[in-house]
This record gives C-alpha cells, sequence and structure tokens, in this order.
C-alpha cells in the first residue's frame, strides 16, 4: 500500500494514469510523444506505477502496451470507506445518482 | 499459445482492459471461489453464477427472477489456472447492445499468494464503461472473502444479495 501512495504522490505519474484510463494499452512511445519529457524519464515512472500495480503490461509483437489496473485504488478505498463510511457513503452516491439521472433528463 | 497470439490489442479504450490483483490463498481455493455459485455471490454483488464449468458448457449469472446479469461459454476451462469466457452483458438494454466480449481469468501462484489476472477484451472500441467498470469492486470483495472468509460490505458490494428471497 505504501507503494501505491508513493506512485500517486506524483504528479507526472498521475498525469500517466490519466492518459491510460482516456485511452488503454499504450506503447512508451506513444505515451512519451504526449509528455514533455525523456523517454528515460517516462520509463522512470511507468517503472514505479508497474511497481505498485497501478499499471500492468502485455505484449503486441516487439511492443510492449501498458495498461491502467485500478484495483489497488479500490482496495485503499474498500478499506477505509468500508470502515467508516458506509452509510453516509452510499446515502451520498444515491443522490448523486438521483441528481445525475435528473439532469440526464 | 503464447500471450501474443491470444491478445489482439486494437487501441483505444474498451477493446481491452486488464485487471490485476495479489490474494494471500492457493489456486486451489482462488479456483474454487471462482466456480462457487454460493462463494460468487458473496463477493459479485450477491449476483451468483452457475455452470458445469466444462469446456464448451454454458454459464449464467443473476439473482433468479430478479435480475440476469451475465450469459456465455466456458471456451477454455483449465483448473485451477485459466478460465476463458465469452460474456454476453445482460442487466441493460445499453450494455446488452454491446454484443459478445471475452473474459479470461488466468491464477499465478506468486510464493504463497496468486496473482489473479482478470482480462476483459474483444469489446467495441468505445465499448460502455459499466461493461467493465465492476472488476476492481468484484476482485476486492474476492480478496477480502479469501483472506479474512468476510464479505466485502462498502456501498454496493451487496445490491443484490437477499434480493432473490425479498
Amino acid at each position: 500500500m505504501d507503494e501505491v501512495f508513493k506512485a500517486l504522490a506524483d504528479p507526472t505519474r498521475r498525469e500517466l494514469l490519466d492518459r491510460l484510463f482516456e485511452r488503454d494499452g499504450q506503447s512508451l512511445s506513444a505515451l512519451e510523444a504526449e509528455l514533455p519529457m525523456s523517454r528515460f524519464g517516462v520509463m522512470k515512472h511507468l517503472r514505479v506505477l508497474e511497481e505498485a500495480g497501478l499499471v500492468t503490461t502485455r505484449k503486441r509483437g516487439r511492443e510492449k502496451l501498458h495498461f491502467l489496473n485500478p484495483v489497488p485504488i479500490r482496495l485503499i478505498h474498500d478499506r477505509w470507506v468500508g470502515k467508516y463510511a458506509q452509510p453516509w457513503a452510499s446515502a451520498l452516491s444515491e443522490l448523486k445518482r438521483d441528481i445525475e439521472s435528473e439532469d440526464e433528463r | 499459445m503464447s500471450e501474443e497470439q491470444a491478445y489482439t490489442v486494437v487501441g483505444g479504450r474498451g477493446t481491452m482492459t486488464v485487471f490485476e490483483i495479489y490474494i494471500k490463498t492457493t489456486p486451489e481455493r482462488l479456483w474454487e471461489a471462482i466456480t462457487s455459485e454460493e462463494m460468487r455471490a458473496r463477493y459479485s454483488f450477491g449476483v451468483g453464477t452457475a455452470s458445469e464449468w466444462t469446456q464448451g458448457s454454458e454459464y449464467k449469472s443473476g439473482v433468479p427472477g430478479v435480475v440476469d446479469i451475465a450469459s456465455g461459454e466456458n471456451l477454455e476451462v483449465d483448473p485451477p489456472r485459466r478460465l476463458v469466457q465469452s460474456f454476453n452483458a445482460l442487466w441493460s438494454d445499453q450494455v446488452r447492445s454491446e454484443g459478445t466480449t471475452r473474459v479470461t481469468w488466468e491464477i499465478v501462484p506468486v510464493g504463497t499468494s496468486c496473482q489473479l489476472r482478470v482480462t476483459h477484451d474483444q469489446m467495441n472500441d468505445d465499448a460502455n464503461s459499466e461493461l467493465f467498470g465492476g472488476w476492481p469492486m468484484i476482485l476486492s470483495g474476492l480478496k477480502t472473502l479469501l483472506e479474512t472468509g468476510e464479505d466485502l460490505d462498502t456501498p454496493g458490494s451487496l445490491r443484490y444479495s437477499g434480493a432473490a428471497g425479498a
């Protein structure tokens, strides 16, 4: 869990996760092209994200593709929300849903 | 079949998502938790999955008389390591219109734990995120169940529990 917090404590790494959320399964070259940073810098950040389990990789031919793995963040959420905030959180998420579904109409 | 052959990634959110989690358990117990209708219900919003779990058999997920969640075929059944299923989401007209996708469960022992990897792929390029959005909660609940014997009770986790009796 320490690794997840450490990985999330850096704005560039959060930016990388945002990019993968928008478009999952990207290569290093694709991610590098979007950020004002050296290939080595992006690689270093990706490695920290991988070690924290927030990014997982798959090979496609010679390319290594990066995928967002949101499960560790879910575990952090469940650990605290489940313990302390359940009645509040469920009431709030219901309220949010009601409001949003009204907006959609 | 190598990993490269098994997955054709086209790119774009929605074609393929990968979820990974480490669980302190054995491959056998993890396999049982995935394929037991009762255990499955305890970490999947209260929804059980019934099947004979043989290659080519069908499966159905839902709460009888209350809600249908998914159905499909068990394309590859290799206990306790690998399960490949076709996946038809059934819980709304929107997800139904997404058609048939594929879910692959892979269990890799790591020390005294297991890595579980769930790959949901063969989805439309702009697939509805509801299709795969439930996996983190399901996997978190599975970990809680196997490691503590208790149900995860965060908001939404047990949405359909007890619904059949109600």
